[in-house]
């Protein structure tokens, strides 16, 4: 049974994240800087009525920043009860993958993502990771339940 | 006379008238014969007295014998001190011919320096003449040929001044041949008078010797009528007479001996004057030779400057030709770059036209680059504009860019709502995927169109920068094509410039091929004239080198005659030596000849005393033998007088010859050495005019221009040298022959001296001659005087007898003469005429005659 996702990359790379994590998305317009926050946090912004932390999933994976665009999504997540922001490059699709497309990712790769991804989808010519959203968020994901 | 008796026959009244004429002429006779008688007694009585006189004048004539032998040794002595004196005058002649001949001899070498001087005059002029040529030829090669011509100019200043000398020289020695002609001429005509007169004394004398003869005739007639009386008569008269000759003769012996002293004091002095003057001769002739060396080391000179200037016409002449052989290339090089001129010009009128077409080119460029930058500046706003739409454009296209973005994001929230709704979302999911699906497909066109709009955007950008460098470039060729019409009319009027200049070079170069052209001939004929040059200065070299050996010579011609008119002067000085001696000599004869005088008068007074008596004894013969004797001595004396005469008209006339000859001969030399004179004259003239000509060619040089040769400044140098030289030569030519015409006249003057000291001692000989001759004579006669004096003295004793005799013999006539009287007068009484009385009477008569 074929489980939607949602796309989006970052530096080139396209992640995917099951479409039932994924609450909404939304246009990145700035966040507001939280003082003493980890590097990886960019700010606070506002969705929906409320305010969620949001992840700089570049600063996440280690690489360098980049200028904010037009196609600058925030992925807000559900985790439990928490909702948090992940900031990426770009989210223009929805993919139903099938679990014999998905796949585990090689040791080598794993021990270099420190766990971020999950499995490798492989997508006619194209490979989709899938990453680990909770992972990704992090130690803050407690931070994100208090401000909720 | 007694030839009447042939006549009987006559008629007898003719005989008749005969016999009383004859009657008559007896009885004159008678009367005749008795005044005889009574002459005769009277004569008979002054015959006796006449010899005791005669005896009387005997003793006197002997004395007169005895002072005339004295004055014959004194003659004698006189005549061999005359005969030493005229030795001495004939060799002081001789020596005066040798001077004359040595003076003859310099005259000749002075002659012949003169030819060689005049030689030198005529190379020098040809020298002369040639330099000038060879200077007008190069007129144009120095501007020394200027000084040239001023040393030509002077050159014939000097030869004027020498020919005017000569012309002076000449007019003197005419004048003095003038003189000369005149002195001859007067000589001669004297001469023919002297012979005139010798023919009409002859003549004279002939006429005196037929009447001398006639009366001798008469007188030996008479002479035998009266042979006693006459030759007493005239043995007195004679002696008288020779006694008066005797002392005429021995004044005319004084006289002749003082003449003679005068003439030897005369010829002392005049000789003395020839010693004067041959010692000026002699120091003219050192004068002359100083003169001549300083001339032949002038000559010498002048020879070394000719071998100089040779030298240097040599090296002018190769110069002259390799100024030849350069103007030739120079004419070839210039003809050359007359062509060369000639393309270049016909090349800038070429580029001057292309030049003006390029101008015109760049004119319609710069109006093109105008048009360009116009229209480019045109499309420049076009394409701002067009900018500006595809900038609307992206706007637009963002804003659909957006909206697309909008879309898939709304699809995408879509597409997870209904995932979450599960099954009753599944169509809502479809329409969602749908509309993702066009929100992707507007946003990719949207993209597209982005990606368009960003091109054209880019593209505007790169035009509005490609129009802006356009204009920019279009700006920048118009200012270019400016320049370049700034620079092209610059060319242009370069080029003009450069034609104008290449048609002056052109020109230019056409004249100065024609000047080459003439460069070329003239130095053609500079070169020719050079050897012209060349050859005459060697020649003048060669003729200078003969000139300096007649210069040698004639210097030591000057020497011999120096030394031989020393020579002369020392027999001069021995000639008036010895003619103070003829003057003591002379002094001493006069001293004589005056004692003799002195002896002479006493002779003449006894002569006188004697002649007193024999006139008392000839008055007494003077009766009968008047007429006669006074005939005879008459004819006698005047016969003597005239032989006499013609003896001193004859020598007269022999000397008066002998000057003619000798003015003939002067005459004959001062002709020769006129036409000498003329000669030399023509020749200066010559000479002159040859000066006249190269002062012409000096004045042509003049005229002419100056271009090059600086090597004829040697030349010019060494000819100014010549010319120098030469002028040195002329001065002391001039100075020569000043010194030679002063020789000439003292040596004339000599000669005269000379030819008047030998006239005078021929003269003094001549009269010492006649004075010997005389004094012979008078020795001769009173020889005959004594003779006569002594048969005087017979004869008069003998007259005595005589006359007594016929004393008687006039006794018995008169007897006979009374006798015949008688019977003639019978006959004339009985025939009426008697002729044998008559011829009786006249043998009476003549009987006693």
């Amino acid at each position: 049974m074929s489980v939607l996702h949602v796309v989006f990359k970052v530096d080139g790379a396209e992640y995917a994240l099951p479409a039932s994590d994924v609450l909404q998305m939304e246009t990145f317009t700035g966040a507001t800087p939280v003082p003493g926050a980890p590097s990886h946090v960019a700010g606070l912004v506002q969705v929906r009525g409320r305010v969620i932390p949001v992840v700089d999933a570049r600063v996440r994976f280690g690489l360098p920043p980049v200028q904010r665009s037009l196609d600058t999504r925030v992925v807000v997540g559900q985790l439990g009860n928490r909702t948090v922001g992940l900031l990426v490059d770009s989210a223009r699709e929805v993919l139903k993958l099938d679990p014999a497309q998905v796949k585990p990712p090689p040791p080598l790769v794993v021990e270099g993502a420190r766990g971020f991804v999950k499995a490798v989808a492989q997508v006619g010519p194209r490979l989709v990771m899938l990453i680990d959203f909770p992972r990704v968020i992090g130690e803050e994901a407690p931070d994100g339940d208090g401000q909720r | 006379m007694a030839t009447d008796n042939g006549n009987g026959a006559v008629a007898l009244e003719d005989a008749r008238n005969l016999a009383e004429s004859a009657a008559r002429g007896v009885q004159e006779t008678t009367s005749l014969v008795q005044a005889a008688e009574a002459l005769a007694t009277r004569l008979a009585a002054s015959g006796n007295e006449q010899a005791a006189a005669s005896e009387q004048v005997r003793s006197a004539m002997e004395n007169v014998a005895a002072h005339v032998e004295e004055t014959g040794l004194s003659v004698h002595e006189l005549v061999r001190a005359q005969r030493t004196v005229s030795d001495t005058a004939r060799g002081l002649q001789q020596e005066a011919e040798a001077t004359a001949g040595a003076l003859q001899e310099v005259n000749a070498s002075v002659a012949g320096v003169r030819k060689d001087a005049a030689h030198l005059a005529a190379s020098s002029d040809t020298t002369a003449a040639t330099l000038e040529q060879a200077t007008r030829s190069v007129k144009g090669v120095s501007a020394n040929s200027e000084e040239l011509a001023a040393s030509s100019e002077e050159l014939l200043a000097s030869m004027t001044e020498m020919n005017a000398t000569v012309a002076d020289l000449v007019a003197r020695n005419q004048s003095s041949a003038a003189a000369t002609e005149q002195v001859a001429a007067t000589a001669e005509e004297m001469a023919k008078g002297i012979s005139r007169l010798a023919t009409d004394s002859q003549a004279v004398g002939e006429r005196v010797a037929q009447v001398s003869t006639t009366v001798v005739n008469i007188g030996r007639v008479l002479g035998e009528v009266a042979r006693d009386a006459t030759s007493m008569a005239a043995s007195v008269e004679e002696t008288a007479s020779t006694s008066e000759e005797l002392a005429r003769s021995v004044r005319g012996v004084a006289e002749h001996a003082r003449t003679l002293e005068a003439s030897a004091a005369s010829t002392a002095s005049t000789v003395e004057e020839v010693a004067a003057s041959v010692e000026e001769v002699a120091a003219t002739a050192e004068k002359n030779a100083a003169v001549v060396d300083a001339n032949a080391a002038t000559i010498e000179q002048l020879a070394r400057s000719a071998q100089s200037v040779a030298k240097a016409a040599e090296s002018i002449n190769t110069l002259a030709a390799s100024s030849a052989t350069a103007s030739t290339q120079l004419e070839t090089s210039t003809r050359r770059v007359a062509q060369m001129t000639e393309e270049a010009r016909a090349n800038a009128e070429r580029v001057g036209t292309t030049a003006r077409d390029g101008g015109a080119t760049v004119t319609r460029s710069i109006a093109g680059f105008t048009r360009i930058r116009q229209s480019i500046v045109e499309s420049s706003g076009v394409m701002k504009e067009m900018g500006k739409r595809a900038e609307e454009i992206g706007d637009i296209v963002q804003t659909i860019n957006l909206i697309a973005d909008r879309t898939n994001l709304l699809s995408l929230n879509a597409s997870i709502e209904a995932a979450r709704a599960g099954e009753h979302g599944r169509g809502f999911a479809v329409v969602a995927e749908e509309i993702r699906a066009l929100a992707d497909r507007a946003a990719a066109a949207s993209a597209d169109v982005a990606k368009i709009v960003r091109g054209l955007q880019t593209t505007a950008r790169e035009a509005a920068t490609a129009t802006g460098e356009g204009v920019r470039a279009a700006d920048e060729s118009a200012a270019l094509a400016s320049d370049a019409e700034r620079a092209l009319s610059t060319i242009l009027k370069g080029v003009e410039d450069l034609g104008q200049n290449v048609r002056e070079v052109s020109r230019a170069s056409g004249e100065q091929v024609q000047a080459v052209q003439a460069l070329t001939q003239a130095t053609a004929k500079v070169s020719e004239q050079g050897r012209v040059i060349t050859t005459s200065a060697v020649e003048q070299a060669q003729a200078a080198q003969s000139l300096a050996q007649g210069g040698t010579e004639m210097r030591r011609m000057a020497r011999q005659t120096t030394q031989a008119t020393a020579d002369q002067a020392r027999a001069l000085r021995d000639a008036v030596r010895s003619n103070g001696q003829l003057a003591e000599v002379a002094q001493k004869v006069s001293r004589a000849v005056q004692e003799q005088a002195a002896a002479s008068a006493e002779l003449a007074k006894a002569s006188a005393q004697m002649r007193q008596l024999v006139q008392t004894v000839s008055g007494a013969v003077a009766a009968q033998s008047k007429e006669v004797a006074a005939v005879g001595t008459l004819s006698q004396e005047s016969s003597t007088a005239t032989q006499r005469t013609l003896l001193g008209l004859s020598e007269q006339a022999k000397a008066a010859t002998e000057v003619t000859k000798a003015m003939e001969e002067t005459r004959k030399q001062v002709a020769q050495s006129a036409r000498g004179m003329a000669e030399q004259a023509r020749a200066l003239k010559q000479g002159e005019v040859a000066s006249r000509q190269v002062a012409k060619l000096a004045a042509e040089v003049t005229r002419a221009t100056d271009e090059q040769a600086q090597a004829l400044t040697a030349l010019v140098k060494g000819a100014d040298e010549v010319r120098r030289v030469a002028k040195t030569t002329s001065r002391a030519l001039d100075e020569q022959t000043e010194a030679l015409a002063a020789l000439a006249t003292s040596a004339s003057r000599q000669a005269t001296g000379v030819a008047s000291m030998a006239r005078a001692s021929g003269e003094s000989t001549t009269v010492t001659e006649g004075l010997a001759k005389s004094v012979e004579e008078m020795r001769a006669r009173a020889r005959e005087v004594l003779t006569t004096t002594a048969q005087q003295t017979r004869t008069a004793t003998t007259t005595a007898a005589e006359v007594r005799e016929v004393a008687g013999r006039l006794a018995q006539l008169t007897r006979l003469q009374g006798e015949q009287a008688e019977s003639l007068a019978r006959l004339s009484v009985a025939l009426g005429g008697a002729r044998n009385p008559e011829a009786g009477a006249a043998r009476a008569r003549e009987k006693q005659a």
